[in-house]
């Protein structure tokens, strides 16, 4: 009885263990094969990459690729935007698995990720990329990554509205004309249906704390991320505009602001056409054109962001994140990884989809900007092509200040419980503290 | 418990095994990197308490600490007193009681994120509508206030754990010796004094049980205050749980955030073992 007890439970014993090192192995021999590449001269490239939105666009791409170039095989990766991706990241280079393509978002993480980072300073897209775009990712005299796209906002208008209500957009150049088109919009209200003439998502701290806020902060910096990032304080010179900005959404928006979110702003407020204006970027296409596809396709535009004292007729446009290859690679498949996102960005297949599937605005030289179909990203490539941008800063900020202590701040503000000179002072403290 | 042979041992092994792996390795190598700079990456050097004398001095951390303590308070008096009546309700002879207990429990079924969608649909808009058509000022713009976010998430969560705990609850009310309940009876007790003489003292197991439940699950509070607040307005209703992911994904301070989670689970470790002993001390032997 006793032998056959101890027996049985070794047994069961075996069985269990059994299961959880099956468990482990199983993955384990899958991923030795794949990175190994032993099979003849194949190379693997593993790439982890966040845009969830272009994920099935970028799958065909690399398919399209292998069939080209049969000794490469592409492993893509996708992980969702954001704070997320920067924890998977992370957790899949703890596990050692690293990818040979990923992706980086400005000077800071150029900074955690250095010793990952190879030199791309001789690729080909480096030499294609747009003047300023590569500013975020250089550093002493090394490129060390590449940009997906560029993307712009501003303030997104409906056309129909603007015309029901007389109102010129081409003539909202300055400060002074904005404000006069929102209070001719204000009064015309009832007439055009509308709740109010703005949504301003406070409660995404990322609308307020990064991207207005931008704005207003570039020009300290020249729009120059760089800067930015190495700079010891911000004066906030350009406040009282900003204020004033804020000002003027909120007091003409659906209240309360600091609980109303992206969703309810572009898809539930300006794609019904209840108000006028959203402050947002080309990338609410989708959002809007699932909704109202005519609305997304004929009926919008983008209005400048004004800063008055610096530039009262410019949009920012900056690119959201960097594409960058994996040093500790073997030579090899960072050779073949460079020549990838060179085809990508510079063959003229590449071209094509980088232009018609990915739907992005492109951060590189030669692309004929008459093919971007959506009218948001083509009105984006035009201010930029007419150099009426703002630079990107915001990757330069130290992290989480711009959406923990601004965005914050200014929904305080907002919510009445501060006065503006207050959260003026405590973002400055709170800069200078993370940059000690 | 008599027989620790070898046959004993190895029936555990897996477990421990697992929980090993997965607890008490991970929970010693996270206590080490708190002493560390360690960025995510890489550790660069050994700072020793650093982390944790920046930790008690962080505005935020503590007031994020302050909110969940209060919170807590608040959500585990309600959730079992919500929890203890609905039992009662249910364990009575009423018709519907079997379709009741399904209903309480329901909400416990829903995941905790989606649950806070919902309700943050039902704060923003379905407030807002009934204040609109009754008049009543107090019932718009919920959410976008410290207070009105504080009882949203009590409400969220007394709603949601209720269920749970009235199972608990129930289980130790059908297991009431029904003699000594009939002896109150002839004796002439009303229902309160029942209540309060016999029904109370002899539950006091179960209270154990789910104030720790409550308790424990107030204090990790996460995916809900996600969904519903997301810490807004200005910070102003995160809670610890929140507020260390921030510090590890937001500010990528990675060694900072361990060790306030340290100083976190100490916190809750002190507490609910405390409050495991207070009630085991209350808690009659029939």
């Amino acid at each position: 009885m006793g032998s056959k007890k101890i027996f049985l439970s070794f047994f069961s014993i075996l069985f269990l263990v059994s299961v959880v090192l099956a468990g482990c192995s199983g993955s384990d021999s899958s991923s030795g094969n794949e990175g190994s590449g032993s099979e003849g001269d194949q190379v693997t490239l593993d790439i982890f990459q966040f845009k969830v939105e272009f994920k099935d666009q970028f799958e065909a791409v690399a398919e399209q690729y292998q069939e080209a170039n049969p000794g490469v095989k592409i492993n893509i990766q996708t992980v969702g935007g954001g704070e997320d991706y920067g924890a998977a990241l992370r957790s899949k280079f703890a596990s050692g698995d690293e990818p040979a393509i990923f992706n980086i978002g400005g000077p800071t993480d150029v900074i955690d990720w250095e010793d990952s980072l190879a030199d791309l300073t001789d690729s080909a897209a480096a030499g294609a990329a747009l003047e300023g775009t590569l500013d975020g990712v250089t550093k002493d005299d090394q490129v060390l990554g590449l940009p997906f796209n560029q993307e712009g906002y501003g303030l997104i208008y409906n056309t129909e509205i603007f015309e029901k209500a007389g109102i010129n957009p081409a003539d909202i150049k300055d400060m002074a004309s904005l404000e006069a088109a929102v209070k001719t919009l204000d009064e015309k209200k009832s007439d055009l249906g509308l709740e109010a003439v703005f949504a301003l998502p406070a409660k995404e701290t990322w609308v307020t704390g990064l991207h207005l806020s931008n704005a207003f902060i570039s020009p300290e910096f020249d729009g120059n991320v760089t800067s930015a990032f190495e700079s010891k304080t911000v004066d906030f010179k350009y406040g009282d505009a900003m204020k004033n900005f804020i000002d003027l959404q909120n007091k003409h928006s659906v209240q309360p602001v600091v609980s109303l979110d992206y969703s309810q702003q572009v898809e539930e407020l300006f794609s019904t056409g209840k108000v006028a204006m959203i402050q947002q970027g080309n990338w609410v296409y989708g959002s809007i054109a699932g909704i109202d596809e005519e609305l997304a396709n004929n009926k919008v535009g983008i209005l400048p962001i004004p800063v008055p004292g610096y530039k009262e007729d410019a949009i920012p446009v900056g690119v959201p994140m960097y594409w960058a290859v994996n040093k500790n690679k073997d030579e090899k498949v960072i050779e073949e990884a460079t020549k990838f996102l060179d085809w990508l960005y510079t063959s003229d297949e590449g071209k094509e989809v980088v232009l018609n599937d990915f739907k992005f605005v492109p951060a590189y030289e030669g692309y004929d900007a008459s093919k971007i179909t959506d009218p948001l990203s083509k009105q984006v490539y035009e201010y930029a092509e007419a150099g009426k941008t703002i630079g990107w800063v915001f990757m330069g900020y130290p992290a989480n200040w711009g959406q923990n202590e601004l965005g914050a701040n200014i929904q305080k503000y907002l919510a009445e419980e501060a006065t503006w000179e207050e959260i003026v002072e405590d973002s400055k403290a709170a800069w200078a503290e993370s940059k000690e | 418990m008599r027989t620790r042979d070898l046959s004993y041992w190895l029936f555990l092994a897996p477990v421990l095994f697992a929980l090993a792996m997965v607890i008490i390795i991970p929970l010693l190598i996270g206590v080490y990197y708190s002493f560390t700079d360690w960025n995510g990456i890489k550790i660069g050097s050994f700072v020793g308490l650093e982390n944790y004398i920046d930790a008690f001095k962080d505005e935020e951390f503590l007031a994020s600490l302050w909110f969940t303590t209060k919170f807590s308070v608040v959500s585990v008096l309600l959730t079992n007193a919500i929890g203890l009546g609905l039992a009662l309700i249910v364990t009575t002879k009423i018709k519907s009681s079997k379709f009741l207990r399904t209903i309480f429990f329901m909400p416990n079924l829903i995941g905790g994120l989606i649950l806070g969608f919902i309700w943050q649909f039902i704060f923003i808009k379905v407030f807002a509508g009934i204040g609109d058509v009754l008049g009543i000022e107090s019932l718009k713009g919920w959410l976008s206030t410290t207070e009105t976010g504080f009882w949203g998430l009590v409400i969220l969560m007394s709603w949601q754990m209720s269920g749970y705990i009235m199972i608990i609850y129930i289980a130790y009310l059908e297991g009431l010796p029904s003699e000594l309940l009939e002896a109150s009876e002839i004796d002439g007790a009303g229902p309160f004094q029942r209540f309060r003489y016999i029904i109370f003292p002899l539950v006091a197991p179960a209270f154990t049980v789910s104030m720790f439940l409550t308790l424990s699950n107030s204090f990790k509070l996460y995916d809900q205050n996600l969904s519903l607040t997301s810490g807004g307005p200005y910070n102003s209703t995160q809670m610890v749980a929140m507020e260390i992911f921030k510090t590890a994904f937001g500010e990528r301070d990675m060694a900072y955030a361990q060790a306030k989670a340290v100083v976190f689970f100490i916190i809750v470790a002190v507490i609910s073992l405390t409050q495991v002993y207070m009630n085991k001390k209350k808690e009659v032997e029939v």
